[in-house]
């Protein structure tokens, strides 16, 4: 044990003697309990391969925690090493205020998503359209469907994101009043809990038309209760995220039942940690910015529709999931 | 004599540097019943722990049928043919009879099942071959004492023993499966197996035993024929010194009535129970185990709930819901059940002597235990006790067995009871700590402190107490005083023999 | 004199865990450098060990009564829910009298962690259900009530001043470079740390706590209140909670009904067991509890410092909990 524990400060000592220009950037950010997260981290580790393979002056440091606890420790434990930028994904708005010590202290700091519940303590903010991400969805699941039919809807963990996608998705639907949402169950981004759901839902509803699910990880566990039940009626499966095996079903075209899926892209933690180092370096996003501040202060990546027409642009092959 | 089938050479064994067996020499001949006799600590379960692989000796060596054996595990014993029946049983409670007896070594079938058939079958063979009634599916919780004992015996038949060692068989034994074990054991003798046999009771070991060996401090101090050594020259020898009388003189107790059970009734345990107890009387309660001594005893001190009668204390009638309430109404309880229910055996032995009456060591305004008057009152029962421990805060677990019982019987009356309850305060000790506690109660006595006296051995109910209330079946049977106190009477009541004299 | 060596003994065990701690430490300064020994670093690992550590010193008293309590991190949360939604209240019905609202909202989350913890206590010893079934059972409850209140969403606190009361300092100067404070919670742990400590040694409700989690039946006997006994350490574990809540709550300054607590009930465990507290009841200190606490956060601490994933951190972790007691029962 001490003798790992010696290799290992060794390599520590090594890997942070300093040079005087480098420019270290910490990454916090859960770490993967489902499949979307599990692509967000390895785009995280990819930025973070990326970057210093392009730049020698640029160490990225990551840290995947478990709870929220322990990423305001790691923030902290970040500060104490007095990183330049920070890029946090937050589990929830609890990091508000270690976020706001961090932009206090003069660190460059990028924040994901709808995690801090104050303004103007952040250099960059980041997110991606939750709106949009179903509302394109539940518009081309409607169309496909006729504008009609019995939908069955397995959302997320109950969360305040979670409560937005669900909205838009009723919201959509009542546009279409031949469209009938039979039953919304909390699948829990989980793959397993999805598949039980479902096999409820084909106990229960005799006639079913499409199933929507809030991410791929879950519609492959409803499709997989489908599947075993025997049953022909439902045309449509539609989730979101773009899981690499669904991205690539729809590109050949392989599964009748699923034709497309909606970008939430995990890759925004990639592109956030993208704007540390631009930031913490203080270059330019491009020569095009004429302002002297370089980069943007809010961020919407946008989410997009995939179908068999676009789906190689957004196939990653070396992708975990 | 047969030949010698078990030798010990040049034994020693010490724990932390203290000898507990010193160049111990033994030879256990086939067919013989070996009775090994010793004050408690004077290296008995150590060498038997040694003969059955539990333990290792320092140095010696141990020798089956002229070979030298190791002896590494309790495993390796059995395969030598040597089994121990221990004094507290090692059987599993949930699982039936023979389960248990082929526990570690089940029979299978071809296909690597248990083979539940052939072990019933086998079971049945050697419990017939014990002569006793078991079903062999019986379930070991619903046994009593001498029912778990003859599995046990059972088991170590079934590992084909030819060393049968008994270590305080009859602790639990009522006087009847007493004999019935006593026949047992000389059957087997008379089948070739060899039996040692350990004891406190002097006149057992007399009884049963063909050779006595006596150790004391981890020596062997006497080697020879049971026959021609009387049972006083035997605790002689174990104490090494001339014993008196080991009762105290009785003394006469008041006419005022302390303590009174008027007709009360514990369903499934006892009905209709009244006595009376006077200032400073010591009251036997005799009869056999399960006759619902005990069970009195825990619901005067509130832990049976009671469907019928009162308990008086002074005339005054007392309301009883839980120990605390007992406790507060002057009446302690020193419990039969050392281990179980008697002293925490984590704790020093402070913190188990103050353990009831801790209250009246907390009277400072902030109610913090007051260490120092704590210390003191411990000190005093260490002295006048006599109870060997090397400081008062060692822990009980490291105590001999009636040094515990001493701190056990310490606890019980540091919250100065007037009405004190012992039950077998006697049990598991050895001869010179029985001497002790009996003048121990003898004093409280004369002091005019009320004690009931619950015990199965009848040698002491006779020696120590005033009267005697003997109960059967849940009831009381009878009441003895006096000169009226023999072993005669009270086992006419206890046994029942007065219902078919009166029918 | 005949106590002494008892003394000597006590000193001994606690030494020994205290030795452990100091030479965690020096790997940590050693492993974690140039960074670990940093003031605020070390001020950084003191206040992030003190919210589960506060829980874990009245999680000692629960353990040595023979039981455990599951439900810590969802009781957290719901009285913190609770605590927060009551304090905005306050500030509205008061016109923005922080303080008070501030005072109630503490007031509510320790009245109401004792109650909950009451409940626990209730269910085990007049429901004779074992206590980890009953505290299994809340902490599926406590959570999902938070949950179900909140919409699973977040309660914001109202008051800026319960955010800063979270960040605050009892003391702080400035030492060259480096600021030197003693944060609030860490001063909450040390003081409870005194407080259920001196009463684990030295009162009656101690001395029986032990009796009851080495042998209740022994307790029993002895006239000890058994239910009563093992009542109170699961209310006096909700009250100390709600003080853990409350302090957790600030530092948020929002109540996440998800996260909050998230956990708590192994890290709290892990740290009473690696400060020698036995598992089977009977037997513990409250001292060595604080030093399990701190040296499961040193360990993390070093590690993250010298950039080892987290997830060996973990299994770091693991090892630790096991090795530590591997090692306490060696020495017995």
């Amino acid at each position: 044990m001490k003798k790992l524990l010696l290799a290992l400060l060794i390599v520590a000592t090594v890997a942070t003697m300093g040079f005087a220009q480098v420019k270290r950037i910490g990454v916090s950010m859960p770490s993967a309990t489902h499949g979307w997260m599990g692509n967000a981290n390895w785009w995280a580790t990819r930025a973070k391969t990326d970057w210093e393979a392009r730049d020698k002056n640029v160490k990225i440091e990551l840290k995947f925690s478990g709870t929220v606890n322990q990423q305001v420790s790691d923030i902290e434990d970040l500060l104490v090493k007095k990183v330049d930028a920070i890029v946090v994904f937050p589990h929830d708005t609890s990091v508000t205020s270690v976020v706001e010590k961090a932009y206090e202290q003069g660190v460059y700091v990028v924040v994901l998503d709808r995690g801090v519940s104050k303004e103007g303590i952040y250099d960059v903010y980041i997110t991606n359209d939750d709106e949009a991400y179903t509302r394109k969805g539940m518009e081309w699941l409607a169309k496909q469907m006729g504008f009609k039919g019995n939908l069955l809807l397995i959302t997320g963990i109950p969360s305040p994101i979670d409560t937005i996608r669900t909205d838009t998705i009723k919201e959509v639907c009542k546009k279409y009043p031949n469209i009938k949402i039979l039953d919304v169950q909390p699948g829990d981004w989980n793959k397993q809990k999805s598949t039980t759901v479902m096999e409820n839902y084909l106990q229960k509803y005799k006639q079913i038309d499409a199933v929507y699910t809030a991410d791929d990880d879950m519609m492959l566990g409803a499709m997989q209760a489908y599947k075993e039940s025997g049953r022909k009626d439902i045309k449509f499966f539609l989730g979101g995220g773009c899981l690499k095996s669904v991205i690539k079903e729809i590109m050949d075209d392989s599964n009748p039942l699923v034709k497309a899926d909606v970008t939430y892209s995990p890759s925004v933690i990639a592109t956030s940690i993208s704007y540390g180092v631009i930031g913490a370096k203080g270059d330019k996003l491009n020569p095009y910015v004429y302002q002297v501040r370089a980069l943007p202060r809010r961020v919407i990546l946008p989410s997009e529709l995939v179908t068999k027409a676009n789906a190689k642009d957004f196939y990653v092959p070396e992708a975990p999931f | 004599m047969g030949d010698v089938i078990l030798r010990a050479e040049r034994i020693n064994k010490d724990f932390g540097g203290v000898p507990v067996l010193k160049d111990v020499d033994l030879e256990v001949r086939r067919g013989e019943i070996l009775g090994i006799i010793g004050e408690n600590g004077a290296g008995k379960s150590t060498l038997m722990k040694i003969l059955s692989g539990i333990y290792q000796p320092s140095s010696g060596r141990v020798l089956v049928n002229g070979e030298p054996a190791r002896i590494g595990s309790p495993i390796e014993a059995r395969r030598l043919g040597l089994s121990l029946v221990p004094q507290e049983f090692n059987l599993i409670r949930d699982l039936p009879v023979y389960d248990n007896v082929f526990l570690g070594a089940e029979l299978l079938t071809r296909a690597g099942l248990l083979d539940k058939e052939a072990m019933k079958a086998r079971t049945r063979e050697l419990l017939a071959q014990l002569s006793v009634t078991i079903d062999p599916e019986a379930r070991i919780e619903a046994m009593s004492a001498a029912e778990k004992q003859m599995v046990e015996i059972c088991k170590a038949l079934a590992f084909s023993a030819r060393v049968l060692i008994m270590d305080e068989p009859t602790t639990m034994l009522t006087k009847v499966e007493i004999e019935v074990l006593f026949g047992l054991v000389r059957k087997l003798r008379a089948e070739g197996m060899t039996v040692i046999y350990i004891s406190h009771k002097l006149k057992e070991v007399k009884a049963l035993c063909d050779r006595v060996v006596v150790l004391r401090d981890g020596e062997i101090v006497h080697d020879g024929p049971a026959e021609g050594l009387s049972v006083l020259e035997m605790a002689q020898r174990m104490v090494g010194r001339e014993l008196g009388s080991i009762f105290p003189p009785k003394s006469e107790p008041g006419a005022e009535i302390v303590f009174e059970a008027r007709g009360v009734t514990v369903p499934g345990s006892f009905e209709d129970v009244s006595f009376e107890l006077r200032k400073g009387e010591i009251l036997g309660f005799a009869g056999l185990v399960g006759a619902g001594r005990t069970e009195v005893a825990e619901a005067v001190l509130g832990l049976r709930k009671r469907t019928a009668g009162e308990f008086y204390k002074d005339g005054k009638l007392l309301r009883i819901e839980e120990p605390a309430d007992a406790v507060a109404a002057g009446i302690s309880y020193l419990s039969e059940d050392r281990q179980g229910s008697g002293i925490v055996t984590g704790f020093s032995v402070a913190q188990n002597v103050t353990l009831v009456s801790l209250g009246d060591y907390c009277r400072s305004a902030l109610r913090l235990i007051d260490r120092k008057r704590e210390r003191e009152r411990v000190q005093g029962y260490v002295d006048s006790f006599r109870i060997k421990t090397e400081s008062l805060s060692k822990r009980l677990e490291n105590l001999s067995g009636g040094n515990q019982q001493k701190v056990s019987l310490a606890k019980s009356i540091d919250t100065e009871p007037e009405v004190l309850i012992v039950d077998e305060p006697t049990r598991g000790v050895d001869v010179s700590a029985k001497h002790e506690i009996y003048v121990f109660i003898g004093e409280l006595a004369r002091k005019g402190i009320s004690c009931v006296f619950i015990s199965s051995e009848l040698e002491e109910i006779i020696g120590m107490c005033n009267r005697v209330v003997v109960m059967r079946d849940g009831k009381v049977a009878g009441v003895l005083e006096g000169d009226g106190i023999d072993e005669e009477r009270i086992m006419f009541y206890a046994t029942g023999a007065h219902e078919e004299v009166a029918s | 004199m005949s106590l002494s060596p008892s003394l000597k003994k006590l000193d001994l065990e606690k030494y020994g865990s205290l030795l452990a701690l100091g030479v965690l430490f020096v790997l940590a300064s050693i492993v974690g450098r140039p960074y670990f020994l940093r003031p605020e670093n070390l001020i950084n690992v003191m206040r992030q060990a003190s919210y589960t550590g506060i829980i874990a010193l009245s999680m000692t008293f629960v353990i040595i009564s023979g039981g455990i309590d599951l439900s810590v991190g969802s009781l957290a949360a719901f009285v913190a829910s609770c605590g927060v939604l009551f304090m905005n209240l306050l500030v509205k019905a008061t016109g923005g009298n922080e303080t008070l609202a501030i005072a109630g909202g503490v007031a509510v989350m320790m009245g109401l962690g004792l109650c909950c913890g009451a409940l626990n206590g209730l269910l085990i010893t007049l429901g004779k259900i074992v206590p980890f079934i009953v505290t299994l059972g809340t902490m599926s409850i406590f959570r999902y009530l938070s949950l179900q209140m909140a919409n699973a969403g977040e309660f914001a606190s109202h008051s800026q001043r319960f955010g800063e009361f979270g960040m605050a300092k009892l003391f702080a100067f400035k030492a060259g470079e480096s600021s030197i404070s003693l944060p609030v919670p860490v001063a909450v742990l040390l003081a409870l740390a005194f407080i259920l400590s001196f009463v684990l040694t030295r009162t009656r409700y101690g001395r029986y706590l032990c009796a009851v989690g080495s042998n209740a039946r022994v307790a029993q006997y002895s006239a000890v209140r058994v239910g009563r006994v093992r009542f109170w350490a699961y209310a006096i574990n909700g009250l100390v909670i709600g003080i853990s809540a409350a302090l957790l709550a600030a530092r948020f300054n929002t109540v996440s009904t998800p996260n909050f607590g998230l956990s708590f009930e192994m890290d709290a465990i892990a740290a009473v067991i690696i400060g020698g507290t036995a598992m089977a009841g009977g037997r513990g200190s409250v001292w060595g509890t604080v030093i399990g606490v701190f040296m499961l956060q040193i360990i993390q601490n070093m590690l993250n410092m010298a950039g080892l994933s987290p997830y060996l951190q973990g299994v770091v972790k693991g090892v630790v909990i096991i090795g530590s007691v591997y090692i306490q029962r060696q020495k017995q």
